[in-house]
């Protein structure tokens, strides 16, 4: 894994070394990388920059300008924006793309430093910030309020070097999160309008909505940083990233007959060196289970061709298979195979259309045998992190994070950080991180903590905990909370669903160099179940006190004004005189009508 | 009831017969006057107690905050009662050569000649002559708005006039025999100054009047002095320009079909051609610039020669990335498009017009598109190509500004500025009118005390521009209450109860008001009848007690 991410990370070097030569240039890349259990990682990655003269002189050329001038309205230094849905599957799938420093947690992030000297006007700058992003990428970005809005001290550090940095005091860091958005194609529709191909050329043309949200796991990224090469002119950088894991299985299927069918016993791919192999007896063969593919079935159509305007230095497009294996590429495309054996780009001409096609590996690749040589080791990650809730009943909980360190011999040390919602208070005291097969809590593994409790309505909680974990080993990180009940108008519609608690956000520091974040991850979202009230209760309660203040006013009234006989003093009331009162009304009325009748004959 | 009261009132021997039947019923015992009594005022106790108290909570915390507003006022603001609009410019006349006392005959004559001609009364030109100075001070007097043009006299050979390009000054030259004497009541100089000066603000006046004819909400009675051919060119102007805004932001974009042309001169261009004119707009308008490029841009309309049809459809605003800026002000978009197409003018129709040239059209309210064709793989907008679409830029943005097209251009900014200040004025006072017909015409609307503020800090402004028309104050004065009235116009806490079904009443209020509201209704009416029956028997025993 360490490959891959050096590979990534030596490709973003480039790019910047070469984004130091001119001014204001364009540059695209796409991975591919197939990974186990028949998925496939594709990153997108553009990136464009304006130097920060003609930024302040409002003149835009790559940059787009919608999100320039939020930017310049909003006094925004550095923004990171992310769109994101699914869960990464560490345990199969291995390190994240990008060391996890281009996604967010399912919904969307954003954090920004805003320049502002005091908390009030950066409040204010964020509120601008959000409502501007909210129309722009129709996103309900503008519902990140002050409940939803922490300030991190340890997790986050800038990735530009932002302009007089000596003094940093005058740039505030806020950090939004909205767990329940769900992110759909009309955020990827502005994403795209960002672009300066528009998404209409480049490996920018495959991007479809239709497959994009249809992914197993993807993120959206937008990060904008201003970057100030030593002896150069500072740049303004803008780098979109969308990463995507596809299922090849689900991505091959067939636009116009979707609905997935059971696949005919003979084609299924079984593991033949099971002893129970038979005819009916099948134990699926998961590693190179159909990866085979070309880039117009995984993406549904073909690239237009690479981007006039990116940089030619810079191929646009990567696959990450040992060069064992053969690939077949359309008339004009050139297959250049790198150094390290794992990886090999293609130039692409910018007028015709192109597709990548990767066989099948021979009639070999049935049995699991000669899987290993047909993709790569996905490399182990840092750090594997899952949380999930704990307690039972409508008033209490609990949160137990499970953090395993895979490494046999080197800690990792971390940033851990919850933003939680002011609903959820959390007991401090019952904080406590424990390792695995040990009894009682262990102090050493907690090195730092910052605690900003909530305010009921007004903020929620924030929690930074600086941990070290040993090598191989796992800590169980607890605590306990209280649900607390909401007003009746501070529901949202179909509150019975739960309400969704953000990923918490781990960050990795580089053991030695304190405080400077080498990769991050986070972990899933929670859906947290609070006691939610029969919401025709109104209604009830009106007819219920109504109900009760009659009887009460009724009863009253009554024996005050009354008057009480004895049983045998009052007017008779009883079935039989009521028959005997309604059967005279009756023949009564029968007498008048016969009478009528014959005054009429008459 | 006759069988009721007799078995009531009580007769002594039918009980006692009564009594020795075993099944038979029993009469209650007469009641004592005092429970009788004490009967009545519980039940009028209870019903004071719902009217005196319960009524006046209910009411009290169930109406809705309406705070009073001059609604007469308001309605005279917008149906022009409250503000006739009076420009009155004075215009200083410079005579050097004359002598003071030939010199004020001349100006007395030529106002003579002015007030004749002059058939609208809201806008008045008065003369008044310049005391002898240097002509740098005069120059220096129109600077600060007191004067509106200055007319030089001097010496020549013919009568000519000509309007100084540059500063609001209108040189007059007479043959020295044309001067009239003292005694003459007429005079052909007077004359000539006269149709001079009413040609000069012929136009300013034209709008104006047309400005308050269509204010006045009657659009088929033409306002006097005004052709139906310049009511129709003033309309298609009112129509074309842009609300007035204190700041504009202008967006020079560059869009192209391909992937080039991917860079242009823009900021040098700009500061070329178009800088000057943004300058002497700037004491009327604030301008931010920017500029963007924008490939891969697919127009809305692909033919190769666009028809009038076509232009209004080539925007492909779903496309296109010309979202406005944010921040209040509104943009101004001028867009250039790189490619091969044409328009197709039907060349009688619009030759003359000037708005559509073959290659750029002005987009009412929006701003204009000018189409640039380039030659083949150019990769780079070089400033010398960036001229004429600058250019026609320019003109677009006088004339979506709203700046009157006749004149020396600091007479048309000047007019522009009291043409804006009158427009302001009665937007506002449109403004507030549908406010008060708002309030009138839905009773169960809330009006915080904000909006009130506002109304009577609309009226104020509203009454200083009023006063101050034609000077440069009331274009401030009419700009703080045009916003004023917006802002009490749009107040957001006005529209959110505005829709309370009855249903929701009624079901909050019937399980209350129907258990408790039926026994008191029915003790009032028993007891009413009781009363009644009593009155009656009392009448009767009155009657026995005569007969015996």
């Amino acid at each position: 894994m360490h490959r891959f991410l050096s590979f990534l990370l030596l490709f973003l070097f480039s790019l910047y070394a070469s984004g130091v030569a001119s001014a204001a240039d364009y540059h695209e890349q796409l991975v591919l990388q197939p990974l186990p259990l028949s998925a496939l990682l594709a990153s997108f990655n553009f990136r464009s920059n304006t130097s920060l003269s003609a930024f302040e002189a409002h003149n835009y050329r790559f940059f787009p300008r919608s999100l320039g001038q939020i930017l310049q309205h909003a006094g925004t230094r550095e923004l990171h924006l992310r769109f994101s849905l699914g869960h990464w599957d560490a345990e199969s799938w291995g390190a994240r793309p990008w060391n996890g420093t281009r996604e967010g947690g399912t919904g969307v992030e954003l954090w920004a430093w805003l320049e502002a000297e005091e908390e009030d006007e950066a409040n204010h700058r964020w509120s601008t910030l959000t409502n501007a992003l909210s129309g722009l990428f129709c996103a309900s970005l503008n519902f990140i309020d002050g409940t939803r809005t922490t300030r991190p001290v340890m997790s986050f550090r800038p990735e530009g070097t932002l302009p007089n940095t000596n003094s940093s005091s005058n740039t505030q860091l806020l950090y939004g999160v909205l767990p329940r958005e769900v992110v759909c194609t009309e955020n990827l529709t502005p994403f795209l309008k960002l672009l300066p191909s528009k998404g209409k050329a480049g490996i920018a043309s495959l991007l479809d909505g239709h497959k994009l949200f249809d992914a197993s796991w993807q993120s959206m990224a937008i990060d904008v940083r201003p970057i100030c090469p030593p002896g150069g002119e500072c740049v303004l950088e803008i780098e979109q990233t969308i990463d995507m894991v596809l299922d090849i299985e689900r991505s091959k299927r067939p636009r116009g007959n979707p609905i997935p069918r059971p696949v005919p016993s003979h084609e299924l791919k079984c593991d033949m060196t099971k002893p129970y192999q038979s005819d009916d007896t099948c134990y699926p063969a998961d590693y190179t289970a159909s990866q085979d593919w070309t880039l117009s079935q995984v993406f549904g159509r073909l690239m237009k061709g690479a981007c006039p305007l990116s940089d030619p230095s810079v191929p646009p497009v990567c696959l990450r298979v040992p060069h064992s294996r053969d690939v077949y590429v359309s008339v004009g495309v050139r297959e250049m195979k790198n150094a390290d054996g794992l990886s090999r780009c293609f130039e692409v001409p910018s007028d015709a259309e192109v597709d990548i096609v990767l066989p099948q590996i021979g009639q070999a690749g049935v049995t699991g045998h000669t899987a290993n040589g047909a993709i790569l080791t996905p490399d182990t990650p840092p750090l594997y992190a899952e949380r999930s809730f704990t307690g039972y009943g409508q008033e209490r909980g609990g949160v137990q994070t499970i953090l395993t360190n895979p490494s046999p011999d080197k800690e990792v040390e971390f940033v851990y950080m919850e933003s939680l919602p002011w609903f959820m208070r959390i007991y401090l005291h019952t904080l406590q991180a424990r390792l695995d097969g040990q009894n009682g809590a262990d102090n050493s593994l907690i090195q730092e903590v910052y605690y900003r409790p909530a305010v009921d309505r007004a903020r929620g909680t924030q929690l930074e905990l600086r941990m070290r974990i040993p090598p191989a080993s796992t800590v169980f990180l607890t605590y306990d909370f209280e649900k607390s009940i909401l007003r009746y108008t501070e529901y949202p519609p179909d509150a019975n669903r739960g309400f969704d608690v953000a990923a918490a956000v781990i960050t990795i520091l580089r053991v030695g160099q304190e405080a400077v974040s080498t990769s991050s991850l986070r972990t899933t979202t929670l859906l947290l179940s609070l006691p939610t009230p029969d919401f025709s209760m109104p209604y009830n309660v009106i007819i219920f006190t109504s109900t009760a203040i009659a009887l009460a006013f009724g009863g009253l009234f009554n024996i005050l004004v009354r008057r009480f006989v004895a049983a045998d003093e009052g007017p008779e009331v009883s079935i039989k005189t009521l028959k005997t009162r309604i059967a005279a009304r009756l023949s009564d009325l029968v007498k008048k009508f016969k009478q009528a009748k014959i005054d009429r004959k008459e | 009831m006759e069988a009721t009261s007799a078995s009531d009132s009580v007769t002594v021997p039918e009980t006692v017969t009564n009594h020795k039947e075993v099944v038979g019923r029993k009469e209650p015992p007469p009641e004592k006057p005092s429970d009788v009594r004490r009967r009545s005022f519980v039940v009028l106790s209870f019903w004071a107690i719902v009217l005196c108290l319960g009524l006046p909570i209910w009411w009290k915390t169930t109406s809705i905050y309406r705070a009073s507003l001059p609604v007469d006022e308001m309605l005279d603001w917008s149906d022009g009662r409250a503000c006739r609009p009076v420009f009155p410019l004075k215009i200083t006349v410079e005579a050097s050569e004359l002598q003071q006392q030939e010199a004020q005959n001349l100006v007395r004559l030529t106002q003579h000649a002015l007030d004749d001609l002059n058939d609208f009364s809201g806008h008045h030109l008065r003369l008044q002559l310049a005391s002898p100075r240097s002509t740098t001070e005069i120059v220096q007097t129109t600077k600060d708005g007191t004067s509106a043009l200055t007319i030089r006299l001097s010496p020549g050979d013919s009568t000519t006039a000509a309007l100084h390009p540059y500063a609001p000054v209108l040189d007059i030259t007479y043959p020295p025999h044309t001067i009239p004497s003292p005694t003459s009541s007429s005079s052909a100089l007077a004359t000539f100054v006269a149709n001079q000066l009413r040609s000069t603000f012929a136009e300013e006046q034209a709008t104006i009047s047309y400005l308050l004819s269509a204010a006045s909400g009657q659009p088929e009675q033409k306002p006097p002095g005004v052709t139906p051919e310049v009511a129709d060119a003033l309309a298609k102007r009112t129509t074309r320009s842009l609300k007035y805004s204190p700041t504009y932001h202008l967006t020079f974009s560059l869009f192209t079909e391909g992937e080039h042309p991917s860079s242009w001169d823009i900021q040098s261009a700009v500061d070329e051609f178009m800088k000057p004119v943004l300058d002497v707009l700037s004491p009327i308008h604030n301008f931010t610039i920017d500029t963007q490029v924008q490939l891969y841009a697919t127009p809305g309309v692909q033919s190769q020669v666009l028809s009038k049809v076509e232009l209004s459809s080539f925007i492909n605003a779903a496309e296109w990335p010309l979202s406005p800026s944010i921040g209040g002000a509104p943009t101004i978009n001028f867009v250039v498009y790189v490619g091969n197409q044409t328009i197709g003018l039907p060349a009688v129709e619009e030759g003359p017009d000037g708005i559509a040239t073959s290659q750029s059209w002005l987009i009412p309210q929006w701003g204009t598109v000018y189409l640039l064709s380039l030659p083949g793989d150019a990769t780079h907008v070089p400033t010398t190509l960036l001229k004429q679409p600058l250019l026609t830029f320019t003109s677009h943005l006088l004339s979506l500004l709203g700046t009157p097209q006749s004149g020396s251009l600091p007479l048309r900014l000047s007019t522009l500025s009291r043409i804006r200040s009158a427009d302001l004025l009665l937007r506002a006072s449109s403004t507030l009118g549908s406010l008060a017909r708002l309030s009138i015409a839905l009773p169960s609307i809330a009006i915080p005390s904000s909006v009130a503020e506002g109304v009577a800090n609309t009226m104020s402004h509203l009454r200083l521009a009023c006063d101050t028309l034609g000077s440069p104050e009331a274009l401030y004065h009419a700009r703080v209450a045009e916003a004023e009235a917006e802002k009490a116009f749009f107040e957001k806490s006005m529209v959110g109860q505005l829709y309370f079904p009855d249903e929701h009443k009624i079901a909050v209020y019937l399980p209350l008001l129907g258990p408790v509201g039926v026994p008191l209704v029915v003790g009032l009416l028993n007891e009413l009848k009781a009363w009644r029956k009593r009155r009656r028997e009392r009448a009767e025993k009155g009657k026995q007690k005569k007969e015996t």
